[in-house]
């Protein structure tokens, strides 16, 4: 029984080591801005689009958008990033007012949950936009 | 010829197969104790965000910084090093990840928190991170937030 039992083992070791105890991680990617000199320091900043989160009340979280001559509300984040694809302006085109480098900022309140601070995150991935970060909470 | 020695003299062999168990056993050990030293990752409910738009995070090294949640706070930790969730833990937390980051500047940061946690009891780590990437001077510091996409989490 001995050499079965070794192998039993060695067996059971070996799926242990093989086994992944994290499930699948993605990741959403959120640089910092350049800090380098090369950008103009007397070039106008882009007023960035902001994602204003509300606290979850049950099911639902208040959504705003909010920029210079934007102000909408969004049901929930399926329709954030149908809107927020709306304002975004197409390469060749002259529909929509925000490039997909357009700054967006996601402002959750202070008591909101991440889990809704990171769907605010993916409804703007989705929607095309490319530099997206988060704000201090509103308070 | 004596009958203890019917067969000629005794000879004394060594059995070597459980020496060889043994020393899988001791491979496999080590394999298993390195692989969880370098991953260092806590279990964290992270945020599925629905029809998420993530990428996958690669098996490159990386350096994780975790927000678990523990009742009504939060616990900060960087790997497997807990930090104190107060201005010198926040302090501390900056100061080991610019460490890391100025040893090598590729590593990416990837934010680990628990989506039940209010965002402003990640902030700290955020916070934490861009003072880490502004103490280094690094040009571009690749900040990730993980998410588990919930297609994949549902076909495991």
């Amino acid at each position: 029984m001995t050499p079965m039992i070794d192998v039993v083992f060695l067996l059971l070791v070996f799926f242990v080591c093989t086994v992944r105890f994290e499930r699948n991680e993605q990741v959403y990617r959120l640089d910092l801005p350049s800090r380098g000199n090369t950008a103009d320091p007397l070039a106008l900043q882009d007023a960035p689009l902001q994602i204003i989160l509300g606290i979850r009340d049950g099911n639902r979280c208040s959504i705003e958008l909010r920029s210079d001559g934007v102000r909408q509300t969004a049901a929930n984040f399926e329709l954030l990033a149908t809107a927020m694809e709306q304002l975004r302006r197409r390469s060749g085109t002259t529909d929509g007012l925000f490039e997909s480098s357009h700054p967006i900022l996601i402002v959750p309140a202070a008591g909101s949950q991440w889990q809704d601070a990171v769907d605010g995150f993916n409804a703007a991935v989705r929607a095309g936009y490319a530099n997206i970060g988060f704000a201090e909470s509103k308070r | 010829m004596s009958l203890l020695h019917a067969r000629g003299p005794a000879r004394i062999d060594a059995n070597m197969t459980p020496l060889i168990d043994l020393a899988f056993l001791l491979i496999v050990f080590f394999i298993l104790v390195a692989r969880m030293g370098g991953e260092q990752l806590p279990f964290v409910s992270l945020p599925e965000p629905h029809n998420a738009a993530t990428t996958s995070a690669g098996s490159q090294p990386r350096l994780a910084v975790n927000v678990l949640a523990s009742g009504d706070h939060a616990i900060l930790s960087l790997g497997a090093k807990k930090f104190p969730n107060d201005e010198s833990g926040h302090r501390a937390l900056a100061d080991a990840i610019a460490q890391r980051i100025r040893r090598d500047p590729t590593l990416p940061v990837d934010v680990r928190a628990d989506r039940s946690l209010r965002y402003d009891m990640i902030e700290p780590a955020l916070r934490a991170i861009a003072q880490a990437a502004s103490q280094v001077g690094a040009q571009r510091v690749t900040i990730r937030v993980c998410a588990l996409d919930e297609r994949q989490a549902n076909h495991e």
